[in-house]
């Protein structure tokens, strides 16, 4: 869906062809999300189609005429809309992990204890190299795209620590479980 | 510089042995920025007094730049903590009557120096962390991040051999906290070591090395960085 508002809002900066656009897109946002140059020809279609986008023929000499894209009034009023729209939905649960939680012996949960701490450390790995990576982009660059791009890290870091945190909780959780179970047992 | 030999800590409650750590091995070498991680009730902050002499192990044995810290007198314990060793608090423990300036001077005029002489120690520092035009500020007249910064100021002027940091930023928003991580890892990268203990895995992340605590034991350490040298 966003596809089509990023491909609109790199537009609306300037008229590009296709390659440039996606050039211009892996630069902005190539970092956390790729795309390939059919899924870019098939939203430009599909935008052309809603009128939001529309394009001029660029004569070449020995090769075929290329397009080159620019966004309409009508395009440019509903990116405006939508950027100032909150994203009404919070992220899907459907990370490869929740599913192995899903599945695990709950009963025997010795394997699971251990898979929560490997989690764990790997996700707390991931977080430091990206606090070393906000360093050095702190480090290199001033300006408004390093600011984004560092904000885009803080995202990233925050939402590993959630992940850790709900990690842990699995964990107490867990083990209170397991606990109450022995209890009862007695 | 500092190393951890098999150390335990144990606590009597009536007639029960609680063990707030058991049979820690690490050694912390110069340079490092070692974060301690770990749920509330692991022994990060048992561990972290260990360290400074703040706490006797009850098994095992604490060198610090290898002088016993388990085997030396009262005395010269006294001299390692005040002299060798930078305390970082969440709560900053500054004393509200006296000036950033004098806040941070506090562990010279202690040992004796006269004000004349801690006074540029202590401008410069105050410089280094960012509040030279604080200097004469009082602690009610910071805000939180400032009072960490004077904090960290008045941990660095005996030029201490390690920097320990308790919970620094428990108690300061996301942003402010932050720029203390960057401070202080501009300061490792100066070679200053660093052991710092922390609940947040954002804070844990700047360190170069991260152990994790699971009931008093060490349940997992890991390498990130290279290490200032």
């Amino acid at each position: 869906m966003s596809i089509k508002y990023a491909l609109l809002a790199i537009l609306a900066e300037r008229d590009l062809h296709g390659y440039e656009l996606k050039s211009s897109f892996d630069h902005k946002v190539g970092e956390f999300w790729s795309l390939n140059y059919g899924q870019i020809y098939s939203t430009l279609d599909r935008l052309e189609k809603e009128a939001l986008v529309t394009h001029d023929r660029e004569m070449q000499e020995k090769r075929p005429d290329r397009k080159i894209f620019s966004i309409t009034p009508q395009g440019r009023e509903e990116l405006a809309e939508w950027l100032a729209t909150p994203v009404g939905k919070i992220r899907a649960l459907r990370d490869e992990f929740f599913i192995k939680l899903v599945f695990m012996d709950k009963d025997d949960p010795g394997p699971l204890l251990a898979l929560l701490d490997k989690q764990k450390a790997l996700y707390l790995k991931q977080m430091s190299k990206l606090t070393q990576r906000k360093m050095a982009l702190k480090k290199a660059a001033q300006g408004p795209d390093s600011l984004t791009g560092e904000l885009l890290m803080d995202a990233g870091l925050f939402h590993a620590e959630a992940d850790i945190r709900w990690l842990t909780l699995c964990e107490a959780k867990l083990k209170a479980a397991v606990d109450r179970k022995k209890t009862s047992k007695r | 510089m500092i190393e951890l030999n098999k150390v335990g800590r144990m606590y009597r409650q009536g007639n029960r042995e609680v063990h707030a750590l058991k049979d820690i091995s690490l050694m912390i070498g110069k340079g490092e920025f070692l974060s301690i991680m770990g749920p509330s009730g692991s022994g990060k902050s048992t561990l972290l007094n260990l360290m400074g002499g703040l706490d006797q192990a009850t098994a095992g044995e604490v060198f610090m730049d290898g002088r016993p810290l388990h085997a030396i007198s009262d005395n010269e314990l006294t001299l390692i903590r005040r002299r060798r060793i930078g305390y970082i608090f969440q709560f900053f423990n500054l004393l509200p009557l006296l000036t950033a300036e004098e806040n941070v001077g506090l562990p010279l005029l202690l040992d004796g120096l006269p004000f004349s002489e801690v006074r540029p120690k202590a401008a410069a520092l105050l410089r280094q962390v960012g509040l030279h035009d604080r200097s004469e500020h009082r602690p009610e007249q910071l805000s939180g991040g400032e009072m960490q910064r004077v904090a960290i100021a008045r941990a660095l002027i005996t030029g201490p051999a390690v920097i320990l940091a308790d919970e620094p930023t428990g108690n300061l928003d996301s942003h402010t906290s932050e720029e203390i991580f960057l401070l202080l890892r501009s300061l490792n990268e100066e070679g200053q070591t660093i052991v710092m203990v922390t609940h947040d895995p954002k804070a844990a992340a700047y360190g170069t090395r991260i152990i994790t605590l699971k009931d008093g034991t060490l349940a997992e350490d890991m390498v990130i960085g290279e290490t200032a040298s």
